[in-house]
C-alpha cells in the first residue's frame, strides 16, 4: 500500500487551487443568490484544461490519469469553487462527453469531444425520469427507429446542464417490453427539432447549475446518434458510476477542507466572553469533526480513482460504500460549519450555509443513500 | 498510489488468520480466570513467535512494511479475540516498543529478544490519578542511590499487571522522564487485585503501586523528553485501539452477516428487510472507511511522524466511534440472541466501550485535533 500522490500531482494541486480562487471565486457568491449559471466561469474551467483532463491530447484533452483529475475535482471544492459550478462540471464531463468518448465512434468522438473539452460546447446527460428516478428501468422515454432514424418520445427531469447544453446523452427504451435491456444511449443536439429544454428548476442548493425538465416530441435524430449499440445503455449508464464515485464525490472532499480552513479563521478571530472561539472545547469539536470527517471520506474516494487507472473492474460495493459516506456523514461536519459561525453561518456572505446547502445534494443525485445500502446489502 | 496490500502480505494475514483460529477452538479467550488469562496469553505469544507477527513495527521485516503491514495483522488477532490481541500488543508492542526506543544496546539485548521470542510478558505503567491531558507531570519519581533507583508511585488500570515478568512503568527521575524497568517479585512491587471490567474479559488488569521499590540503576531508560515521551506512547496506545476496534468491527459485522443471512421469519432471511440489510450496508461503510483511514495513518506514521501525529487522533476518533456503533448494531441485528452473555457480538459491543475511554479518550482528541488545526499546539 502506498498513499502518496506524486509530486507533479500536488503541484498540479496548488496550481488549480490558485486559478480558482483568483479567476473563480470571486464570482461565487453573486452567482448563487441569483442562481445564475456562470459561463465565464465556465469557461475558464475549459481554458485551464480540466474540462477535458483526461481526454487524449489528440481530442483536444490533457491526457490526466484518473487521481490527477479526481484531484482536479477535490482541488476546486478546496479552493471554495460552489458546488453547482462542480456539478455542472461533473455532469458535463463524466456524465456526458465521457460517455461519448468511452462509447462512441471515432467520428463522434472527434465530432464531440474537443467542442466539450474546451467548454466550446456545454453538455448534459438525460436518464431520470418524472417517474423513474432510483427505479432506471422503469423508464418510458421510447427511441423507435424508422429507417436511417431514430423517434425519441418522452421526457426527462432533473438534467443538470439542460437548459444549456448543447449536447446531450439521452436514454430511451429501444425496446420498451425489456426493462434493463431494453434501454439504449443517444447524442441528440440542441437544435433538434421535437427537443426542448423546460425553465431553471428552482432548488435548495448548487443554484447556480442549471437543472431542467427535456422533452421529446418526435424528435428525430439520425441512426448515426445512437452509441454503441441498441439494448448497451444501461451498463454505459453504469460506468459512468465509476466516476460518479470519485470525480463527482471529490469536490466534496474538497469543500470539507474549504469549510475546515473556514472555521478555523474564524474561531480564531471571533472573540466572545472575552475570548476567542477557538478557545472553547465546543468549538475545537466542531472543528475536529470537520477534518475527521474530510479526511475519511478522501480515501474512499480516491480508491476508486486507483481502482480506475489501475484498470479494475469497478468493485460496486466500494463504490458504494464512498457514495453512501460523503452523502450521509457530510450533514453533521457542514452544519457543524453553519453553526461555528453562528448568525453568520446562517448568511450567504460567510459561504457555510451554501456548502450546507450544496452538500445536501450528496445523498440524492446519482443514486440516492438508500440505493446505496440497496447495492451494498445485495452484495454482501 | 496503491490501495491493495501486496500479494506477500495477503498470504501472510491469512496464515495468521488459520494459525490463530485453530488455536481459539473451543477456548474462551475472553472470559476466563487468572489462571487461564495468563496460560493463553504465554501459549499465544510463544506461538506469534514463530511468525513475522510480533516483531513487525519494531524490527524490519524483510517485505513487510512495518506499521502498515502490522494494521492488517491486527485486524486479525483482535477479531479471534480481542483481550489476546490488547494482552500481546501491550507486551509486545508497547513494552517492545519502549526498550526498542529508548533502550540502549546492553538494555536492547537484555529485553528486546526475550519480549520477540515470546518467553516474557511486559506490562506497561503509565496512567496515573492525575495523568490525564498529556501535559500532566507525572507523579511516579525515581531517586539514584548508587547504582540504585528507589521508585514510588501509583499506576493504574495496568494490562497484564497480575501476569507480567517485567513492568515499563513511566515516571521522572530529577527532572529528567525516565521509564524504571521492575522485575516481577521486586520487593517494593505491589501489585493490585486484577480489576473486574466490562470488556476484554480475557485480559488482566490491575493497579500498581511502587514503594521503596529499589531496582538497579541499569535498569532505567531515559527517553528524550517527557512531553514526547507521553505523546509517543499515547501515540502507540492509540495506534493499538485502532486495530482492536478494526476486529471487532469485523467480528461484529461478520456475525451479523450471517446471521442475517440465516435466521428467518416470516419465511425470509431478515437480512431481506431493508431495516436490516441497511444496517448492514451502513456497518460495512463504517468499517471500510476505519479500515483506509487505520491504514493511511499508519502509511503516513512511517512517512511523516509528524503529520501523522494528529491524523492519528482523527483515526483513532473514527475508528473508535465506529467499532461501538457497529457493535451496537450488529447487536440489535442479532435480536435476543444478540443480549445472551457470550456471543461474539455482545463482547465485541462490551470491548468497544474502551477504545474510546483509554489511550487519548475522545473528547480529549477532539481538543488537540482542534488546537493542532487553530494552530495552537503543533
Ligand atoms: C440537483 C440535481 C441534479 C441532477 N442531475 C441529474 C442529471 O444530470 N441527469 C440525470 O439523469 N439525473 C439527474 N438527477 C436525478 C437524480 O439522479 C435522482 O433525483 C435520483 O436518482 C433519485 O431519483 P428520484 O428523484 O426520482 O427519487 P425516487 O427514486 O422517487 O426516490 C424517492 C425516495 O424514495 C427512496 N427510494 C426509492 N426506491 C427505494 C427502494 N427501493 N428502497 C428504499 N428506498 C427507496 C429514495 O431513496 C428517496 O428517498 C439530478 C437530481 C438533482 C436533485
Ligand atoms: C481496561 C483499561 C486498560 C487500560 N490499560 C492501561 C495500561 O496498560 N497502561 C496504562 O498506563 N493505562 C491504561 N489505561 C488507562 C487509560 O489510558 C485511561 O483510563 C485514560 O487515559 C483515561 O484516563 P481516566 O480514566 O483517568 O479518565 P479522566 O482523564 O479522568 O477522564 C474522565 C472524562 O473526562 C474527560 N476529560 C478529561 N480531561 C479533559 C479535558 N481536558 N478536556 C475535555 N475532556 C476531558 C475524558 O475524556 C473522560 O470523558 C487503561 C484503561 C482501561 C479502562
Amino acid at each position: 500500500m502506498d498513499f502518496a500522490f506524486t509530486k507533479e500531482q500536488l503541484m498540479f494541486k496548488k496550481e488549480i487551487i490558485r486559478f480558482a480562487k483568483k479567476e473563480i471565486v470571486p464570482r461565487v457568491q453573486e452567482h448563487d443568490l441569483h442562481k445564475q449559471f456562470d459561463f465565464e466561469s465556465f469557461r475558464k474551467l475549459g481554458e485551464f484544461g480540466i474540462l477535458g483532463l483526461h481526454f487524449p491530447e489528440e481530442l483536444g484533452g490533457g491526457g490526466a490519469d484518473v487521481i490527477t483529475t479526481v484531484m482536479a475535482g477535490e482541488a476546486l471544492g478546496e479552493a471554495g469553487v460552489d458546488g453547482g459550478l462542480t456539478l455542472a462540471y461533473g455532469a458535463h464531463t463524466f456524465l456526458c462527453s465521457d460517455t461519448i468518448y468511452s462509447h462512441g465512434t471515432p467520428e463522434q468522438r472527434k465530432k464531440y469531444i474537443p467542442k466539450l473539452a474546451s467548454g466550446e460546447w456545454i453538455g448534459c446527460m438525460g436518464l431520470t425520469e418524472p417517474n423513474a428516478g432510483s427505479d432506471v428501468a422503469s423508464m418510458t422515454t421510447t427511441a423507435e427507429k424508422k429507417g436511417d432514424k431514430y423517434v425519441l418520445n418522452g421526457s426527462k427531469i432533473f438534467i443538470t446542464n439542460g437548459p444549456i447544453a448543447d449536447v446531450a446523452v439521452v436514454y430511451a427504451k429501444t425496446q420498451p417490453e425489456k426493462k434493463h435491456a431494453g434501454i439504449s444511449a443517444f447524442i441528440v443536439e440542441k437544435d433538434t427539432p421535437g427537443y426542448k429544454s423546460g425553465a431553471n428548476l428552482i432548488k435548495m442548493g448548487v443554484s447556480t447549475s442549471q437543472t431542467s425538465e427535456l422533452f421529446f416530441n418526435n424528435c428525430e435524430i439520425p441512426a448515426s446518434h445512437l452509441l454503441g449499440k441498441e439494448g448497451d445503455g444501461f451498463n454505459m449508464s453504469l460506468q459512468t458510476v465509476e466516476w460518479d464515485r470519485s470525480a463527482l464525490l471529490a469536490p466534496f472532499v474538497g469543500a470539507a477542507t474549504f469549510m475546515l480552513t473556514r472555521c478555523v479563521e474564524y474561531a480564531k478571530t471571533r472573540e466572545q466572553f472575552g475570548r476567542t472561539i477557538g478557545q472553547f472545547q465546543a468549538v475545537k469539536r466542531k472543528i475536529a469533526n470537520i477534518r475527521i470527517f474530510g479526511e475519511a471520506a478522501r480515501n474512499l474516494v480516491y480508491r476508486i480513482a486507483w481502482c480506475k487507472d489501475q484498470k479494475k473492474p469497478l468493485n460496486h460495493l466500494e463504490a458504494a460504500v464512498a457514495k453512501l459516506f460523503v452523502g450521509d456523514w457530510s450533514l453533521g461536519p457542514s452544519n457543524d460549519a453553519v453553526v461555528l459561525h453562528g448568525g453568520y453561518g446562517y448568511c450567504h456572505e460567510y459561504d457555510m450555509e451554501r456548502i450546507f446547502r450544496d452538500s445536501r445534494l450528496a445523498p440524492i443525485g446519482g443514486g440516492t443513500s438508500d440505493i446505496q445500502k440497496m447495492i451494498i446489502s445485495k452484495l454482501i | 498510489m496503491n490501495y491493495d496490500f501486496s500479494e506477500k502480505e495477503f498470504s501472510f494475514f491469512i496464515e495468521l488468520h488459520q494459525l490463530l483460529a485453530k488455536y481459539a477452538e473451543g477456548k474462551k479467550l475472553d472470559d476466563c480466570d487468572l489462571a487461564g488469562s495468563e496460560n493463553n496469553l504465554r501459549q499465544a505469544t510463544a506461538m506469534l513467535a514463530g511468525t513475522p507477527y510480533l516483531k513487525l513495527a519494531i524490527e524490519p521485516v524483510d517485505g513487510f512494511n512495518g506499521l502498515l503491514t502490522l494494521t492488517g495483522a491486527w485486524e486479525v488477532l483482535a477479531s479471534i479475540s480481542p483481550s489476546l490481541y490488547i494482552s500481546v500488543e501491550t507486551s509486545a508492542r508497547i513494552f517492545g516498543r519502549i526498550i526498542s526506543a529508548w533502550g540502549d544496546d546492553v538494555q536492547k539485548k537484555k529485553w528486546l529478544p526475550e519480549i520477540l521470542s515470546g518467553k516474557v510478558i511486559g506490562a506497561v505503567g503509565l496512567s496515573e490519578e492525575s495523568l490525564n491531558i498529556d501535559n500532566a507531570p507525572l507523579a511516579t519519581l525515581g531517586v539514584l542511590n548508587g547504582d540504585k533507583v528507589e521508585i514510588s508511585g501509583r499506576k493504574q488500570y495496568v494490562v497484564n499487571g497480575p501476569m507480567a515478568d517485567w513492568f515499563a512503568v513511566v515516571g521522572n527521575m530529577g527532572d529528567k522522564p525516565a521509564i524504571f524497568m521492575v522485575e516481577k517479585g521486586n520487593p517494593g512491587l505491589i501489585i493490585g487485585a486484577r480489576s473486574a471490567t466490562i470488556g476484554y474479559g480475557g485480559a488482566a488488569i490491575s493497579p500498581l503501586e511502587l514503594k521503596n521499590c529499589v531496582i538497579p540503576a541499569a535498569n532505567v531508560l531515559f527517553p528524550a523528553d517527557a512531553k514526547s515521551m507521553t505523546a509517543t506512547l499515547r501515540l502507540w496506545e492509540n495506534q493499538i485501539l485502532m486495530g482492536a476496534s478494526l476486529g471487532l468491527m469485523k467480528t461484529a459485522f461478520e456475525s451479523a452477516r450471517t446471521y442475517a443471512k440465516t435466521h428467518k421469519t416470516g419465511g425470509k432471511p431478515i437480512i431481506a428487510f431493508q431495516e436490516i440489510g441497511f444496517k448492514l450496508s451502513e456497518m460495512l461503510t463504517l468499517f471500510q472507511t476505519s479500515q483506509l483511514f487505520a491504514y493511511r495513518t499508519a502509511w503516513t506514521s512511517e512517512k511523516d511522524p509528524k503529520e501523522a501525529e494528529s491524523l492519528t487522533l482523527c483515526a483513532k476518533v473514527f475508528c473508535t466511534e465506529s467499532a461501538e456503533q457497529v457493535a451496537c448494531e450488529a447487536m440489535k441485528i442479532l435480536g435476543g440472541a444478540g443480549y445472551l452473555s457470550g456471543n461474539a457480538v455482545e463482547q465485541a459491543f462490551r470491548c468497544a466501550k474502551y477504545g474510546q475511554i483509554a489511550g487519548t479518550s475522545t473528547e480529549i482528541a477532539r481538543v488537540k485535533i482542534g488546537d493542532t488545526a487553530l494552530g495552537l499546539r503543533n
